[in-house]
């Protein structure tokens, strides 16, 4: 009997990319939508279903420590590789439909798989090294990816903006790592946890944390590195969009709570160095009511999902804000509660962009009012926005209102209600700009010109599937809950 | 004589805050991306300098790949910037708002 490695969801990945380009090597000059979009296809979904089946089998319940602790596969790198898998295997399958038209597709679909691959290694970076190379190897598509339509003028705007707050926060994070590396002389996270116990450069490493977290902050859009997405997010191809929001979102979390938790333990570090913890619960308060705020002032549906994405950021950042010293288990349940919010999230924010990208496909316009009526042409797409935008407003439509009472009460149950009780009144305000969307596709009439050419296959299946991911979620909540909170378990565990 | 780590510290910071304050005030891409090289080569001082302290070959080996990475993002930065100039006809990083109507 043969044993797969445990890695094999980042190798299945990174040889999917691979073959991508193999094909456009053999036949660069012919029309090749289809295979392209169904190799990239089965490939993220092979690494899905890897990851739910390793999951499964109990291979998360132990660190199996790769290449002498450079990566680590656990639960948690698990669980993220199976968000990035699924996230991935949507956008793929929209994006069949959305870039149809384009040159050069055979670069893009390798570009959404490296890009994926970086994000499945970011959960699995054990030392700084990995987690930088991962970070970039993650952005670097990306970059050229929300550049995607070269002709188009606010896809290049997106992309450079995308680019630039990309590079100087990966130059700030360099920098913090540098002061790590000074501070405890080592990059293997294990290690410097050992190494920052009564350090006496507690200023100097306290520096290199900061920056370090902002490079994360970058990677998960959150103050005061978000600038950039609100214009990336609108400006990009919208599957692209859905992307980045979702797995791009969850990669940098992924990334962010191994490396606080393992390497920067609280007990240790709050005295010498920095309270990190103290920098989330700022960073969380800020980044959810900006977030939510400049939502409801918007205009167009996708800068709207752009800065509900933001929010959510914010409420994903309680994670990190409520964990404490000592607490293990209400800090594994908060963990486990921001993780599982991340999984619902992944499909009902991934939908909500593909169903703007459904609206770009058939040129209905951007703003609110465009939307009017649009329930009349394309029942079956509304009802699943529908069910999006409820959910992501925490309404029991979809999964988004388990995973988020779960993460209102791990924060409540770590000692931080008045937090929770901020994310609460935020969640309750997010629900004005998300029933705006619904009021106008249901309630409004549509203008008397408003026609749809045809029903894309790939865009309307992804919806659909997202749709019906998000519903099962609300029923099926329970395992994912459990999984996720093990894994955190894990993580603590050391 | 060996020069005391402490002063490849400053000697970093003083890089890194030209680098930032180049980012700041430059509207050309191009200065931004010079700019951006510069707080990455701060780092890579960081890190040798401090490799040679510990006696170990972490902060070498991984200044080798911060520079090649720096190269990547380059590549990729000067093909946004290629495109960029086809759209709006310049360089400069303050014309592109479309986005703001």
């Amino acid at each position: 009997m043969v044993e797969l490695p445990p890695l094999t969801p980042q190798i299945v990945l990174g040889v999917t990319a691979i073959v991508l380009f193999g094909v456009d090597i053999v036949a660069p000059n012919t029309r090749k939508n289809g295979l392209l979009a169904g190799i990239s296809a089965a490939g993220t979904s092979l690494a899905a279903a890897t990851a739910v089946w390793f999951l499964a089998a109990g291979t998360g319940d132990f660190r199996f420590v790769q290449f002498d602790g450079a990566l680590v596969v656990d639960a948690l790198s698990l669980f993220f590789a199976f968000i990035v898998g699924s996230v991935a295997t949507l956008v793929v399958v929209a994006s069949y439909d959305y870039v149809r038209e384009e040159d050069h597709l055979a670069e893009f679909y390798s570009l959404v798989i490296l890009a994926a691959t970086g994000m499945t290694l970011m959960a699995s970076a054990n030392s700084l090294v990995t987690v930088f190379v991962a970070l970039e190897l993650a952005s670097l598509p990306s970059y050229a990816l929300v550049a995607f339509l070269k002709t188009n003028r606010g896809s290049v705007e997106a992309g450079l903006k995308y680019f630039l707050i990309g590079a100087l926060s990966s130059a700030v994070m360099a920098y913090g790592i540098s002061l790590i590396y000074a501070t405890t002389g080592t990059l293997l996270l294990d290690d410097i946890a050992a190494a920052v116990t009564g350090t006496e450069l507690g200023g100097v490493l306290g520096l290199g944390i900061v920056m370090l977290a902002g490079g994360f902050a970058f990677k998960t859009a959150s103050v005061p590195f978000h600038f950039w997405a609100p214009e990336a997010y609108e400006g990009a191809p919208a599957p692209i969009s859905a992307f980045l929001s979702s797995a791009s979102k969850a990669a940098g979390f992924a990334v962010a709570f191994r490396v606080f938790t393992t390497a920067f333990p609280l007990d240790a570090v709050a005295a010498t160095a920095v309270d990190w913890s103290l920098l989330f619960v700022v960073l969380a308060v800020v980044t959810m009511t900006l977030g939510n705020f400049a939502a409801a002032t918007q205009d167009t549906v996708k800068r709207m999902l752009a800065y509900s994405s933001i929010g959510h950021a914010g409420y994903v950042l309680m994670g990190l804000a409520a964990l404490q010293s000592g607490a293990t288990d209400a800090n594994s349940f908060v963990l486990g509660a921001s993780m599982t919010h991340l999984l619902v999230y992944g499909f009902m924010n991934t939908g909500a962009f593909l169903f703007v990208a459904l609206a770009e496909y058939w040129d209905v316009g951007r703003t609110f009012e465009d939307y009017n009526g649009l329930a009349t042409r394309a029942p079956v797409a509304c009802v699943a926005m529908t069910v999006f935008m409820f959910s992501l407003a925490g309404l029991p439509v979809g999964g988004g209102f388990l995973s988020k009472y779960l993460l209102f009460a791990g924060t409540v149950q770590a000692g931080f209600a008045w937090l929770a009780a901020v994310a609460a009144i935020n969640s309750a305000l997010s629900l004005y700009y998300y029933s705006r969307v619904v009021k106008a596709i249901w309630i409004e009439d549509p203008s008397d010109d408003l026609t749809l050419r045809g029903t894309p296959t790939g865009l309307y299946t992804a919806v659909i599937a997202a749709g019906v991911a998000t519903v099962v979620l609300l029923v099926a909540f329970d395992p994912v809950a459990q999984t996720a909170i093990h894994a955190a378990e894990v993580l603590f565990a050391l | 004589m060996a020069v005391a780590v402490e002063y490849y510290l400053l000697l970093s910071a003083a890089v890194f805050c030209t680098g930032v304050f180049g980012i700041l005030t430059r509207e050309n891409a191009l200065m931004f991306l010079i700019s951006v090289e510069l707080m990455l080569n701060s780092a890579n001082i960081n890190l040798v300098a401090f490799s040679h302290f510990y006696g170990n070959a972490t902060g070498q080996v991984f200044s080798l790949f911060v520079i090649a990475l720096a190269a990547a993002e380059v590549a990729v930065g000067l093909g946004i910037i290629l495109v960029l100039y086809r759209n709006f006809d310049d360089v400069d990083v303050t014309n592109a708002t479309t986005m703001r109507w």
